[in-house]
């Protein structure tokens, strides 16, 4: 029993982690179309940055002002790169954006080395919050959990309450008609991708002490974030959040768990069969993690392509 | 440099043409390494052992009285840019070719060095595997012209068990957690293996995705569950790190022995977690102090720091590399693979850490083994912190060999 | 028209010399070429032609290769199937994969159909570590070609000229493909679906037919990389495959017939030369994608294309001087860059920084000359020469403008 609360309250805080990342590219995504290949990046960003910032600054300061910094980054990237190509259609910025993630990650490589590089959780925050069956709960992954729900009321209460957070919900719906109603939408867009960008660079900076800071941390999250956007529906925060969660504690169970197609089978009395056709059927739960995101992405797309809350298609 | 290095081949090729057989080129040795993509970090420590120890080759004549020329390629992290970056090597006079990171690259390679050489007769060329520690290389695909400089998966984990049996530190309890590929599956089935010998019982083996999970806990959940006092793990990389840092974490009382972890950034990363912990490799500065000091010394005065983490290997691989050439002698065509072969087959090398020669029936090296623990005694810091690698026991190449595979047919 | 063809056809005839005219080494690079031309091509009808862009080519590509090197170990390249038509194996289950895949992900378009072909690749690449019997595991599978039909196969030549009649063969039936009234069905489904369907065609089938072919000759392109490398690894299955694949049909213009083709073979060259030349060509090849997309939507051929079929009203003399100012300013606006990237990333390497401890710093030889890091010159030099550039570039531009204007 134990064990399962552990792997759900571990999923919960994993889930909470894509959802930082996540949300920002959900809300681009719903807006311009585009899926942004970069985003990850600026996740990765975020992590150097607070890293770079930590020593003069401290560790609180370091990652409030490392996702300012990536903020400014992503209004750059869209003023003076995403908006050039926009009039060429989404398969070119989609394509720009993967470029951009190519550059980012080089150039990341040359500046800071090919290693993890040494940015920890600050000693004042690495005690354990509880005892769970023996092992200890680190405080930081409630921390974390908590920056996230945070993250999530605050956007909540910015998109549906405040006057800008209506215009933005209605320019991911109609972009045109918003235009025509004389808001400016490319600055809209603008603000969306900086803030967009802001969020990952948080969830970078916040991430990156818990787990590591190294160059390829931008390629492990990067699909797993798209998942949770398709997955969830273009532009709904609830939806990524959702999806954030069911990804991240699917995960998290399905590592802990050793089933089999065999064990399933040999329930109806076909286990040897199964056993002896060997291949997929023999493989266990905690082995195929890694495929069940994709798994459970094809069926959404398959069976609801808006996504568990999207509206739009 | 590829270009030169192509005009030189080519013009080369065309003054061999006409000059016929009088004219013997410089011994060409081709480095296929990753040397760009996420794994070129590896990759790299590995060309700096190589060029170390090539410039001392040349430092006592090179071969035939030439230097020898070291022609580098980038094999882009994988088998198929490894595969075409050989044939590249090959055609431009590489009569080794020499690579270390990566099992799966070392698979392709040394496949298609037995290929060409079935294709070529007469005029074969050479695999020097300067960090492949998949079994199977000296196993089912063990050939004539691979040799393996570095340790396999078998005399790692012996060797590291013995050593920490020998401190106390090995428990009754062994958890082996390890990557879901041939190198995780070897390190887990030669704990296995050493059960009965050392009196442990292995309570449960995890095999998991490699590099692709951000959240160890579960895991470390199960660790603590099967009241493990020990894990072994070959993992490397994030891996370990991740491991580590969620073990350290949730407060896991279990001591670790690794395979890897004197990884640059590991130390630095994990910091007081990883205090402790088991690693063995083949070198440590501390180990045989007066030779070693000598070394890690000249080692720094030519690339720039102390030798880590995969370097000491590709040096000494090199090291046993150049007692070959000493005792061939070049013919007219310049190096003859077969003479080679010989030579490295009854070739001995003193290295700081010991003798290090090559066994004959499989190809695998018969090296010394430091088992040692990360410590703040350490002289030789890691990673710019307070932490390194403090040697605990010093395993002579005959107590760290291991049997020949059966699977081997040379 | 008869231009093109004389092109075309001096373009075989210096394809089908190649072997005696370059080295070894530069022939293996050309073997390279060709596999990727011809799998950018297969993408290219998919994404170009069909307008729909698919993330997980690489599935398909793969598929084909592993299907082949079975083949190959189980025939021993005699019988039925011997050496030279090896790759009708890869096709056939690239035909066949691809119909299966076609079937789900053509249900849905746009950015979901993308996303459809993405989850399917990282499926495949996700499960094959697992099916050792299949993809043989992180080593590969392994194999040998044997002779046949009188011929070695064991020299870079034969391989090439097996290679190179395969992908001509392939790229013209493509060609063909397209001068068909199911190519130009393709056309209508990029241009607009939903006409289509008005008109009565079954989109859904159309697009699985296309999608099929696609993947078809994707198999074959795998099949001929691995008799190419004679081996077989799951790494093939990666989505940097998938990637690289859209990549250089977009650099080469994905609406142009040969664009991917030409794209693929110069970006593949580019890697193959810049990948022993400097640790960082993965940034260049990014930076070079990125300006592409910003400053040459069409891509390059496509652009080129688009030059000699809309000359401006200068003429084409005058465009092609133009052209030709354009090509060398950028041209020293890349060397400037080049070398203050390359100056960054030796200043900045571990190794430099090892020996750059304590306030000393000793010089890096770039290009030849020493350069002490410190010191303004390096760094004016590098970033001058690249201002330089841009400045002749803006200037040029400015003069055509100006001109076209005149004559307006």
């Amino acid at each position: 029993m134990d064990q399962i609360l552990f792997a759900l309250l571990n999923g919960t805080i994993y889930g909470l982690l894509l959802f930082m990342v996540s949300a920002g590219l959900t809300l681009i995504f719903g807006m311009m179309g585009v899926l942004n290949f970069a985003h990850a990046s600026f996740y990765m960003l975020g992590a150097y940055f607070a890293y770079t910032l930590e020593p003069f600054v401290g560790f609180w300061f370091a990652i409030l002002l490392s996702p300012i910094v990536v903020m400014g980054l992503g209004v750059c990237v869209e003023r003076f790169i995403l908006r050039r190509v926009h009039a060429f259609g989404h398969a070119h910025e989609l394509l720009v954006t993967f470029g951009l993630a190519v550059v980012i990650a080089e150039l990341v490589k040359m500046v800071y080395g090919n290693f993890a590089v040494d940015y920890r959780v600050p000693a004042e925050l690495s005690f354990a919050a509880f005892t769970l069956s023996g092992l200890d709960y680190p405080i930081y992954r409630l921390f974390m959990g908590g920056v996230a729900v945070t993250m999530f009321i605050t956007i909540y209460l910015l998109l549906t309450r405040t006057r800008v957070g209506i215009v933005v919900r209605s320019a991911i719906y109609r972009p045109q008609t918003v235009e025509a109603l004389g808001h400016n939408v490319p600055l809209v867009f603008m603000g969306v991708f900086g803030i967009g960008a802001g969020l990952a660079g948080l969830a970078g900076a916040v991430a990156g002490a818990f787990y590591t800071t190294n160059p390829n941390m931008a390629l492990e999250l990067g699909v797993m974030v798209f998942v949770v956007v398709v997955v969830g529906g273009l532009g709904s925060m609830g939806g990524a959040m959702a999806a954030s969660l069911l990804i991240g504690i699917t995960n998290s169970l399905a590592v802990g768990s050793d089933l089999r197609a065999v064990d399933v089978l040999s329930i109806v009395g076909l286990g040897d069969w199964a056993e002896k056709s060997g291949g997929l059927l023999t493989i266990s739960m905690s082995s195929l993690a890694a495929t069940l995101p994709f798994f459970i992405m094809l069926l959404v797309l398959m069976l609801r392509p808006s996504g568990l809350m999207g509206e739009k298609e | 440099m590829a270009i030169r290095n192509l005009l030189r081949g080519t013009a080369a090729v065309a003054l061999v043409c006409c000059a016929g057989a009088a004219f013997a080129e410089p011994l060409k040795i081709g480095l296929v390494e990753t040397l760009s993509g996420p794994q070129a970090s590896t990759g790299l420590f590995y060309r700096n052992g190589v060029i170390y120890g090539i410039g001392k080759i040349n430092a006592e004549g090179g071969f035939g009285g030439e230097p020898v020329e070291l022609l580098e390629y980038d094999n882009q992290g994988g088998p198929v840019g490894a595969a075409d970056r050989v044939r590249a090597a090959i055609s431009d006079g590489a009569r080794i070719i020499i690579q270390g990171s990566s099992s799966a690259v070392a698979g392709q390679i040394t496949e298609d060095v037995r290929k060409y050489n079935l294709r070529n007769k007469g005029n074969e060329v050479l695999y020097i595997n300067v960090g492949g520690a998949a079994m199977e290389l000296t196993g089912a695909k063990c050939h004539e012209y691979h040799f393996r400089m570095t340790p396999n998966a078998d005399i790692i984990v012996n060797a590291l068990l013995d050593g920490m049996k020998e401190n106390g530190a090995l428990g009754e309890n062994v958890y082996a957690i390890n990557q879901n590929y041939s190198w995780g599956v070897d390190v887990q089935n030669s704990t296995l293996a050493s059960a009965e010998r050392l009196g442990f019982t292995v309570v449960e083996e995890t095999l998991h995705e490699v590099n692709k999970i951000q959240d160890f806990s579960p895991y470390v959940a199960r660790i603590k569950e099967s009241g493990a006092d020990t894990v072994i793990t070959g993992n490397w990389s994030n891996d370990l790190l991740l491991l580590m840092k969620s073990a350290g974490g949730a407060g896991l009382d279990a001591r670790f022995g690794t395979a890897f972890l004197d990884q640059p950034g590991n130390i630095g990363n994990a910091g007081a977690i990883a205090e402790g912990h088991f690693v063995a490799t083949s070198f440590n500065p501390e180990a045989n102090a007066e030779k070693s000091k000598a070394f890690v010394e000249d080692y720094k005065s030519v690339i720039g720091h102390y030798p880590t983490y995969v370097e000491p290997q590709g040096v000494f691989g090199m090291m046993l590399l150049k007692e070959a050439l000493k005792a061939v002698e070049p013919t007219e065509d310049g190096l003859k693979a077969a003479d080679l072969v010989v030579a490295l087959e009854n070739a001995t090398v003193e290295t700081p850490m010991g003798h290090m020669s090559m066994r004959a029936e499989d190809h695998q090296a018969r090296l010394p083994m430091v088992v040692q623990k990360v410590s703040r005694d350490a002289v030789y810091k890691a990673d710019e912190s307070e932490f390194g690698f403090v040697p605990v026991k010093l395993v002579s190449a005959e107590d760290a060999e291991q049997p020949v595979q059966d699977s081997c047919k040379m | 028209m008869n231009f093109k063809y004389i092109i075309l056809f001096a373009a075989v005839a210096l394809l089908a010399v190649l072997p005696w005219l370059v080295s070894d080494s530069l022939l293996n690079a050309a073997i390279l070429m060709l596999i990727a031309a011809l799998f950018a091509m297969a993408f290219g009808l998919l994404c170009g032609q069909a307008g729909m862009l698919s993330f997980g080519h690489a599935a398909y590509f793969g598929v084909g290769a592993f299907a082949s090197v079975h083949a190959m170990n189980a025939f021993d390249g005699e019988g039925l199937l011997p050496t030279p038509l090896l790759p009708l194996v890869g096709a056939a289950t690239g035909l066949v994969s691809g119909i299966l895949a076609g079937y789900f992900s053509t249900k849905r378009t746009g950015v979901y159909f993308s996303m459809i072909t993405l989850a399917l690749a990282e499926l495949l690449h996700a499960l094959a570590p697992h099916l050792k019997h299949v993809f043989g595991g992180e080593a590969g599978i392994s194999s040998f070609r044997m002779p046949a039909w009188g011929i070695e196969f064991g020299s870079f030549t034969d391989v090439y000229y097996l290679t190179l009649v395969w992908t001509l063969l392939s790229i013209g039936l493509l060609y063909l493909f397209s001068k068909t009234p199911l190519g130009r069905l393709a056309l209508g489904l990029r241009e607009n679906a939903h006409r289509l369907r008005f008109l009565g065609y079954n989109t859904h089938a159309l697009s699985t037919l296309i999608f099929a072919v696609s993947a078809m000759f994707a198999g074959l392109a795998g099949a001929l990389q691995s008799l190419n490398i004679e081996a077989s690894n799951y790494v093939v299955l990666e989505s940097q495959i998938s990637t690289a694949v859209v990549l250089n049909s977009f650099i080469g213009g994905v609406r142009v017939f040969l664009g991917p083709a030409i794209g693929a073979a110069v970006m593949t060259f580019f890697g193959y030369i810049s990948s022993d030349l400097t640790r960082v060509w993965l940034l260049y090849q990014g930076i070079i994608f990125v300006l592409v997309m910003m400053f040459l939507p069409r891509g390059i051929v496509g652009e080129i294309a688009e030059r000699i079929k809309n000359p401006s009203c200068d003429g084409l003399a005058q465009t092609a001087i133009t052209m030709a100012q354009r090509i060398a300013s950028l041209a020293i606006a890349a060397f400037g860059a080049v070398f203050v990237i390359e100056f960054l990333q030796r200043v900045l390497s571990t190794e430099y920084r090892a020996v750059a401890r304590d306030g000393h710093w000793p010089d890096i030889t770039l290009f030849t000359y020493d350069w002490s890091p410190v010191s303004a010159v390096p760094w004016g030099l590098g970033i001058g020469v690249f201002a330089l550039g841009i400045r002749l570039a803006i200037i040029v531009n400015r003069r055509a403008a100006a001109r076209q204007e005149a004559q307006a």
